[in-house]
């Protein structure tokens, strides 16, 4: 029988070197074929990049092999001199899942590349190291490769960089590729064509990938074989179809049955009537930023984050904006929270333009509507008790009474599920999600009648977000909130919202209820959207019909015409010169394009003939 | 690498009734620098409050007769009423220093206070708003930074009287920019974090966001670093003493005590030492203090208690 590529033989991790240190791989075996994907996929927490670590031997103190053998081609990479570990990293790669922080911010892209393969191949010319890197570049499609060569890294967008990492993985033509979580900082669109980008090159290239990903609809898209790890075991294994139909272990199964669906599960949103009374109103709102031209002399360049948005948002609504990064999601929301006041256009809330508030109107407005802010680390204030930071909302809108806010704040912990021992706690050491609740009681001790929630879930785990969405939803019970969600996560959106704004380009492309969108999307970039999303159902839309390829065009030279245009495979002449507008698709339905033909167009169509 | 970091409900219970300033302050008191530190500390201020007045020794007092003695144990004609010697014209070396520590203290701590007023408030104002308003600020800073204290002190205090006073204003002006300069960057990097947008979106007006949010979460810190520089302005209210440019004799502080000792110093050492040692002493007791309370707060808010 041939030596497999890569082969693990019952790999022990601990923390530590004692015989009761904690076990963070314990007893791992796993063999990898040459030219395949194999996805490892499980819970945070798992041990699954410490496993990725290990397969490069790149642990460090305190973590400890404690028996077992990493064998590639034979050869075991754990005991190997330095010297000869140097010359097979031209044979294994690794591809991290922070693209952004990988490279040295100070020197271009291109010498680091050059930089890395003359390490590893010694002897290599720089002019040929360079066409190398180069050509290399191209065959990721990074357009105009030759001149982004010389470009550094803060002038690559997320998407591009991970492109550039997988060529600095790639530019030794190495056997075995390790990607941890490569697709996990990218948009759904980008991710789908860097996982597209990985199968073709292990084809072209005979590497084969060892594909560690938090997220099993992912590893869906990329891999042939699946393992899945919990607490640091192997507990199945399976061909990747045969896991998603016919998972054996309790946990693989939970993980299954969690994968929220979007087609094939009727989502539970309660149908509501039309003539609720509109709390949120954007009457085209817009906002542009003046960014200082770099090069030249002076100058402004003015980026239009968001352009003529208008939208309603009735008492009860959960409504949710989507969009890549990029699109403007996060101006909208400074626009509504009022951290900004738009350029032009208004914003409405319960009747009043929030620009023109100030003073007492000012804060109740404030404390009408209340945000979840995104990261839970950074927003919260590390050196202040729980308590005190629940407290401070009260203080600053006039409560004065000790004992009122103390009963206050505990009640709001009480309902989002903190413990009360929390009170005089610091939020150190508190889970991600534990911290957005807290960020969600900030917001709620107020008593709002309209909570934004901005990415609120996009840094939690599956169960932890399955958690707090219920807890959303028990409180809109409750209090009889609105929400509006600004999100990426489209299988989130279906969950939960009933009536959903898709942005690019600062522009809304399609304003449509849950069943609609989902179903019968009327814009192309959302049909492309859902193609791109990873799930484990049958696709409604098929990602080779729809997929995007490059990338958005930059928010401060927007393309005449239809924004969408470069990137839409659908394109014909009028969209050159005409920005679509909105166009009724019947009931509360719109979308922006020019092949939406409206329920009345043909009555239209009529009146142009009679004219001409 | 990811890890999970799990809290477990029983290892909060305990200390739930106790406030996290409490917690910082029980655990700086744990500890035997912080001990030692204070002993030394409240000893000095007793002796320097209580001394003077209940030996009822005139610290200006001249004794011709007296004039030289070396302190006690040492040499010949040592005597118990001067337990730390005398001067050239016989004045008693431990109330001069213990009255020159009561001097030299006010105008160090006082001095520090000014800085710190001076600095992190216009640092903080730069920080936050930025713009137009931190350019110019940051201009006065510079143009502060460019004048030499000495030469500062040389300009005032020879043109004004040299009171307390005025020292003190002058060591404080000129030495805030490093504090602007310190609240400025700290103060550049919290106000865009997500926390204090949170703030805002609560109705925090900028004012209530700088008291309440920004100036207790970065003070602490800066107000430790700044005890070191109680000690430093000690020094430099010597210097100015002993240019005689500091408090004018008789009353005598650190300054003028070690700039008279220093003609003396082969024949009587110990005037120009004695001050030199209760300095010294106040600053490390000010230090080990410090150093505990900053390494309590760094525990506890590291998360290690």
């Amino acid at each position: 029988m041939a030596v497999p590529l890569l082969e693990l033989k019952n790999l022990v991790v601990t923390v530590g070197r004692t015989p009761q240190a904690r076990r963070i791989l314990d007893g791992i075996s796993l063999t990898l074929e040459p030219q395949e994907i194999v996805g490892v996929v499980g819970a945070s927490g798992a041990g699954k990049t410490v496993l990725s670590k290990a397969v490069v031997n790149w642990l460090e103190a305190p973590l400890h092999v404690q028996s077992g053998q990493v064998l590639f081609e034979g050869q075991d990479i754990l005991t190997i001199a330095e010297g000869e570990m140097r010359t097979l990293r031209r044979r294994v790669a690794y591809v991290g899942s922070n693209p952004m922080g990988a490279l040295d911010p100070t020197l271009t892209v291109g010498s680091q590349i050059v930089e890395k393969l003359r390490a590893v191949v010694p002897g290599l010319a720089r002019a040929e190291a360079e066409k190398r890197v180069i050509s290399l570049l191209e065959a990721v499609r990074i357009p105009s490769a030759r001149s982004r060569f010389n470009d550094y890294p803060s002038q690559f967008s997320g998407g591009m960089m991970q492109r550039a990492l997988i060529v600095d993985a790639l530019v030794t033509n190495p056997a075995l590729l390790v990607a941890d979580n490569v697709t996990q900082p990218l948009d759904v669109t980008v991710a789908a064509q860097v996982i597209r980008l990985m199968k073709e090159l292990t084809a072209d290239f005979s590497t084969a990938v060892l594909f560690v990903s938090s997220s099993l609809p992912v590893a869906r898209e990329a891999c042939s074989r699946i393992l899945v790890m919990e607490d640091g075991r192997i507990v199945e294994e399976q061909s990747t179809e045969a896991l998603i139909s016919r998972p054996n272990y309790p946990y693989t199964q939970e993980l299954v049955a969690q994968t929220p669906k979007i087609w094939s599960e009727k989502a539970e949103v309660p149908r509501l009537s039309d003539d609720r009374e509109v709390v949120v109103s954007l009457r085209d709102a817009s906002q542009i930023y003046k960014v200082r031209r770099k090069s030249g002399f002076g100058g402004v360049n003015e980026v239009r984050a968001v352009r003529n948005v208008t939208f309603d948002v009735r008492r009860g609504d959960s409504f949710a904006i989507v969009g890549e990064s990029g699109c403007g999601k996060s101006t909208l929301m400074r626009l509504l929270s009022r951290l900004e006041r738009p350029s032009s256009g208004e914003v409405r809330c319960n009747g009043a333009d929030i620009a023109k508030l100030h003073g007492k109107d000012l804060m109740g407005f404030r404390r009408t509507l209340q945000m979840v802010l995104q990261d839970p680390f950074g927003s919260l204030p590390p050196r202040t008790s729980v308590g005190h930071m629940l407290e401070e909302p009260l203080r600053t809108h006039g409560w004065r009474d000790k004992a009122k806010i103390r009963e206050r704040v505990l009640k709001v912990m009480n309902e989002v599920g903190l413990a009360q021992a929390l009170y005089e706690e610091l939020p150190l050491g508190l889970s991600a999600g534990q911290r957005q609740r807290i960020n969600v009681a900030r917001a709620l001790v107020l008593e709002p009648e309209i909570l934004i929630m901005d990415e609120t879930l996009s840094a939690l785990d599956q169960a932890e977000q399955f958690k707090l969405l219920d807890l959303f939803q028990k409180l809109q019970k409750e209090y009889n909130l609105t929400y509006i969600f600004i999100s990426h996560d489209l299988a989130m959106v279906r969950k939960v919202c009933n009536r959903v704004a898709v942005m690019y380009l600062g522009e809304v492309f399609e304003l449509a209820e849950n069943d609609r969108l989902f179903f019968d999307p009327g814009h192309p970039y959302t049909k492309a959207l859902l193609s791109a999303m990873p799930t484990l159902e049958e696709r409604r839309y098929q990602p080779e019909d729809c997929l995007l390829e490059g990338e958005p065009p930059s928010p401060i030279d927007i393309p005449a015409g239809c924004s969408f245009r470069s990137r839409c495979p659908h394109a014909f002449a009028p969209c050159a010169t005409i920005n679509p507008s909105l166009t009724v698709r019947g009931d509360q339905n719109f979308a922006a394009c020019h092949l939406v033909v409206p329920p009345l167009a043909t009555a239209a169509q009529d009146r142009q003939r009679v004219i001409a | 690498m990811s890890v999970i970091v799990e809290t477990s409900p029983s290892r909060i219970a305990p200390s739930l009734t106790r406030s996290i300033p409490r917690r910082v302050f029980d655990k700086a008191a744990s500890m035997p620098g912080f001990r030692i530190g204070l002993a030394i500390f409240v000893l000095l201020v007793l002796a320097a409050a209580l001394y003077p007045e209940i030996s009822g020794i005139d610290p200006t007092k001249m004794n011709v007769r007296a004039r030289l003695l070396p302190p006690l144990f040492i040499g010949e004609n040592w005597s118990l009423a001067h337990p730390l010697g005398t001067d050239q014209i016989g004045r008693d070396m431990l109330v001069r220093s213990l009255v020159g520590l009561r001097y030299s203290f006010l105008i160090g701590v006082a001095s520090v206070v000014v800085m710190l007023i001076i600095g992190c408030t216009l640092g903080t104002i730069a920080g936050y708003f930025g713009g137009r308003t931190d350019s110019i600020i940051m201009r006065l800073t510079d143009a502060q930074l460019s004048i030499p204290m000495i030469i500062l002190a040389i300009a005032v205090l020879g043109v004004s009287r040299p009171t307390i006073p005025a020292i003190i204003l002058v060591l404080g002006l000129s030495n805030w920019p490093v504090y602007a300069r310190i609240m400025r960057s700290i103060v550049m990097t919290e106000r865009q974090r997500e926390y204090v947008r949170a703030s805002k979106l609560g109705g925090s007006t900028d004012l209530r966001i700088i008291l309440t949010l920004l100036v207790p979460l970065l003070l602490p810190p800066v107000l430790f670093t700044s005890v070191l520089d109680v000690a430093r302005m000690m020094i430099f209210e010597s210097t100015l003493g002993f240019l005689g440019l500091g408090v004018q004799p008789p009353t005598p502080t650190f300054g003028n005590i070690i700039a008279d000792g220093r003609k003396y110093l082969l024949n009587a050492w110990w005037i120009a030492t004695m001050p030199g040692i209760f300095l010294g002493l106040t600053l490390t007791s000010i230090n080990l203090m410090g150093a505990s309370l900053e390494r309590a707060r760094n525990t506890i808010h590291g998360g290690s208690e």
